[in-house]
């Protein structure tokens, strides 16, 4: 890898727009094209920072900043247009969390990479509206909280609210959000409202691995899982009077539910095993990246089309979850407030997904062509009138759900022509963090500690933060900032910001 | 005696976190079936609080609850008696009481019982259920100075939350906990050792059953829940507080003297000569299986406890077993293994009751995946502890790496590494690695190009394997 100072790292960055910025061929090898970032004032310090530390002497560890990602991901075959940063960009796997990138599927040198989807697949958001105000739930907030996944109820439906054994789950994974329709716990209408009608048809349970079927079942007959969590969320300003009607919000004070979950370790297995075959498909077909977290294969390899296939029924596994949310989301609040969800008007606003690759036809110097989209924290953002958008959201554009981390605000913004354009049709998904000063300035001694443990006979290594930080305190990417350089960028427009007053945990 | 002749689909015995959770899982899968849970005692275990720290660990409270407060479902009948004899042929069992209880699925669940040190001794007690807690509550109260043998959660346990006493600490190991850490994190315990303040605690009602007489209900009960320390109060009343820990030592006399100021008189290893009012044995248990006679005995595994498969079956048709009774016999995933804990029971009675389930609806069903990573979350010295994996590199040998983050007072992080793999964890404080850890381990990715920046402070891993 070539090492530079950061001065002359600078020298390959060069700013297009107020809020956009070009990384030129050169600055990792074998860029194919260019690459791109969107970030405002703030951010751009934040991204700035970032590389300059990693420029520092001794700073080769795995965790690359943001830029050299992209940069990365620009040297992958088969990537057309731009290796693009969202304005949330932080580090992740091979991708930078933030990053999409799209390959042409008609060159046979494309491929499709695991990394570029990321381990929690089609972890997404979903957002329920309600009829309610502020002041009909200022008083039973925590009582919904806590009603909201405490219970599975028995006896709805034949097999229960999730999948349970074996055959459910298969048919589960190949079914998505039509399963959880057959057995009665999501209204037909709600899959209209969601990327894809919640179902992949390309999904194939037969090349999900039995360990990551077992990964995915729900442990002990609970919903529970770590990322599993819900807010109960009030309209705070509405920036887009129409789009906002369309989407049933017509004032501020109006109760929303934000479901966010994804496809549990099942997920995690299908990407592990993955990257294990695409290793050796690596070594046969002789693929070349710049970073082994790359691993990737060509998309009409076999590796590449089980990926793809099990992918998708990972993602159709998400989809479930998100709609056995739903559906214990409408009996809670039917329940406490003894009307039912319909009456309550709890439509699903809509359903997208951060974590896809996905074939879609987008315009590529003047020519259509059918390109496989990887979106790794990015979300989905269709302008008006595109056809794979609900009849509903044909004037306004695509909902795009960006929730901030748990208890910060959250956004509706709506997708752009110019982002068809510029970015594939994407935009951000919410905020981000992956290097922060939090916790570097602590009080670190090993000593007594090591002592002690020179008997086990192991050699031990410990952990330390190894750089004096600059001033900035936080590293983290504040949601409004990021959603205001998407508007800003016209890569989505601002429509309806919601600020939460209870999370639920699953 | 007239004799009583019951039917039912399920039938399990024992109201201890595994029968419950056992119990439980029967209902939910089967609701429209006839479920018996037998138990030696008026009260049942239930989990309360159940808290998920990731996909997989989970942290939770054990409540006792009367039998008719419990909140099983209307299918599960409790039956207040015990069982004397197994005739599997018939698949029917005799109960004391002298009923027959024909059934289709059995489910034992017997738990297990403290290792004493030296049986039949009234100054030494073992500690395993609410019963005996509230005994040697009352002990403590009147005595000046005790010993406590036993290296594990319990005597932990009760070594922090002793007040106003001479404690004697005897350990084998050279550092103390080592069931759940290691010398490093001993180290990081030490300190709260040291600290003589300690948070106010509720109080805990005794909730013993009216007009029973004082048994010594060390065998009948069902053993205590994690973090049962943390609501009673256990403080002498004679002495000043004190702490003395013997490490590498064990006792190798034990004497009843009379007429002295001390009525035992202990005799370590090292030569050393405590006497004292009483003496704590908490170094483990044994599966508590010898006293139900079965007309086919079962197949034991090397602890001695009732081998089971991966369906939680026994060697003996349609009969199970769950929880401390039972050893694991199939062939365990590389980072699970058996360790008697509420953790275990919890999972082992429910994996028990969904496998009958399953096998009477003739439903094929996968083990679950929490025996594919060893997880138990509890409370030590103040902190909140996470293990995961082979956190003490079990069955690793030497053959592995240690990498270690630690702040003293606030967390200790051990990540336990094998060819640049992650096979284990130990997560002291709120790190909020849980899941971000249960994730790296079941991936088994390789970690090499990360090196010692995995754990870098400046590094949110966990929002970096998205």
């Amino acid at each position: 890898m070539v090492v530079r100072t950061y001065d002359e790292e600078l020298k390959y960055i060069e700013r297009i727009s107020d809020c956009c910025w070009r990384i030129k061929k050169g600055f990792q090898p074998n860029m194919n094209v260019e690459g791109c970032f969107y970030v405002n004032k703030k951010l751009e310090a934040l991204m700035f920072e970032e590389l300059r530390n990693s420029c520092r002497p001794g700073q080769t560890g795995g965790f690359l900043p943001g830029v050299k990602q992209i940069a990365n991901v620009a040297a992958l075959p088969g990537i057309v247009g731009k290796s693009i940063g969202l304005p949330d960009i932080h580090s992740g796997y091979g991708f930078a969390i933030g990053n999409m990138a799209a390959f042409d599927m008609d060159n046979p040198e494309s491929v499709v990479s695991p990394g570029g989807v990321g381990f929690d697949i089609n972890c997404g958001v979903r957002l329920l509206r309600t009829n309610l105000f502020e002041k009909d739930v200022q008083d039973v907030k925590e009582d919904l909280a806590q009603s909201l996944f405490d219970h599975i109820p028995v006896g709805v439906g034949s097999k229960g609210i999730i999948p349970m054994n074996a055959k459910d789950l298969e048919e589960a994974l190949e079914m998505g959000m039509d399963w959880s329709l057959r057995e009665g716990y999501v209204w037909a209408e709600d899959k209209e409202h969601c990327e894809e009608y919640g179902r992949m048809l390309n999904a194939d349970a037969s090349k999900v691995s039995m360990r990551a079927k077992k990964r995915g079942l729900p442990q002990l007959g609970t919903l529970g899982a770590g990322n599993h969590y819900a807010e109960i969320q009030i309209v705070d300003e509405i920036y887009d009077k129409r789009s906002a009607s369309k989407m049933g919000i017509n004032e501020t004070g109006q109760v929303c539910v934000m479901i966010h979950s994804g496809s549990r370790g099942l997920g995690h297995q299908v990407a592990t095993d993955a990257l294990v075959q695409m290793e050796k498909a690596m070594k046969r077909d002789k693929i070349e990246v710049n970073d082994r977290q790359l691993a990737c294969a060509r998309i009409n390899s076999q590796e590449g089309q089980d990926y793809l296939s099990s992918m998708a029924a990972a993602a159709n596994y998400a989809w479930v979850n998100r709609s056995s949310m739903t559906f214990l989301t409408r009996q809670a609040f039917a329940k406490l407030f003894k009307q039912s969800p319909d009456d309550l008007d709890m439509h699903v606003i809509y359903d997208v997904s951060h974590n896809i690759a996905k074939i879609e036809n987008h315009m590529v110097d003047g020519k259509e062509k059918k390109l496989l989209v990887h979106r790794k924290g990015s979300t989905r953002a269709f302008p008006p009138h595109h056809p794979l958008i609900p009849v509903d959201y044909q004037l306004t554009g695509q909902p795009v759900l960006v929730g901030g981390t748990m208890g910060t605000c959250s956004y509706i913004l709506t997708g752009t022509e110019s982002g068809m354009k510029e970015t594939f049709g994407s935009t951000c998904h919410g905020a981000g963090r992956a290097l922060s000063r939090a916790k570097s300035r602590r009080n670190i001694d090993y000593t007594q500690v090591l002592d002690k443990m020179k008997e086990m006979g192991i050699a031990i290594r410990v952990a330390s933060p190894k750089l004096v930080m600059e001033e900035a305190p936080e590293s983290y990417k504040d949601v409004t900032d990021v959603v205001n350089t998407c508007h800003e960028a016209g890569i989505s427009a601002k429509c309806v910001k919601l600020r939460p007053i209870a999370v639920i945990k699953g | 005696m007239e004799t009583f002749e019951i039917k039912t689909t399920f039938l399990i015995v024992g109201g201890g976190i595994a029968g419950v959770s056992c119990a439980e899982n029967v209902s939910f899968m089967c609701p429209g079936e006839k479920i018996l849970l037998i138990t030696e005692s008026y009260l049942i275990k239930a989990v309360t609080n159940l808290r998920c720290l990731g996909k997989m660990v989970q942290s939770f409270e054990v409540e006792e609850k009367e039998v008719k407060d419990s909140k099983l479902n209307e299918n599960v009948d409790v039956l207040e008696d015990s069982v004397i004899q197994v005739c599997s042929e018939e698949k029917m069992v005799l109960t004391k009481s002298g009923k027959k209880i024909f059934y289709s699925f059995l489910c034992l669940c017997t738990g297990a019982q403290p290792k004493l040190i030296q049986q039949g001794n009234p100054f030494i007690f073992g500690i395993r259920d609410t019963e005996s807690v509230l005994d040697f509550q009352e002990k403590v109260k009147s005595s000046r100075r005790l010993v406590i043998v036993g290296n594990g959660g319990i005597a932990s346990e009760i070594v922090y939350e002793l007040g106003n006493i001479e404690v004697h600490w005897v350990v084998k190991d050279s550092f103390i906990s080592s069931t759940f850490a290691d010398p490093g994190a001993a180290e990081f315990f030490q300190k709260k050792l040291e600290e003589s303040e300690k948070p106010g605690k509720p109080i805990l009602k005794r909730m013993r059953y009216k007009g029973e007489s004082m048994t010594s209900g060390s065998l009948k009960g069902a053993a205590l829940g994690p973090d049962w320390h943390r609501k009673i109060d256990i403080s002498g009343g004679k002495s000043k507080h004190s702490l003395e820990i013997h490490y590498k030592t064990e006792v190798s006399n034990i004497k009843s003297t009379e007429n002295e100021e001390y009525p035992l008189e202990i005799t370590l290893s090292n030569n050393k000569v405590i006497p004292c009012d009483f003496l704590v044995s908490a170094t483990g248990v044994d599966p508590r299986i010898s006293h139900i006679p079965t007309d086919v005995s079962f197949e034991l595994g090397k602890d001695g406890g009732i081998k089971v498969n991966e369906m939680m079956e026994s060697s003996v048709e349609n009969i199970f077993a769950a929880g401390d009774v039972c050893c694991a016999g199939w062939d365990l995933a590389e980072n699970w293994f058996q360790m008697r804990l509420w953790t275990q029971a919890r999972q082992m009675g429910a994996m028990a009751g969904r496998s009958m389930a399953a096998k009477f609806k003739n439903e094929p069903i996968y083990q679950d995946f929490c025996f594919e990573l060893f997880t138990h979350a509890t409370h030590l010295f103040g902190y909140q502890v996470v293990l995961l994996g082979n956190f003490n590199g079990q069955g690793l040998g030497q053959d592995y790496e240690i990498l270690l983050r630690y702040t003293p007072d606030l967390e200790y992080i051990k990540f336990v590494m094998k060819d640049g793999r992650l096979k284990g964890v130990i997560l002291i404080g709120e790190t909020g690695l849980e899941e971000t850890c249960e994730n790296l381990i079941l991936n088994g990715l390789d970690l090499t190009p990360f090196g010692d920046d995995i754990l870098n402070p400046d590094v949110d891993i966990e929002d970096f394997f998205d």
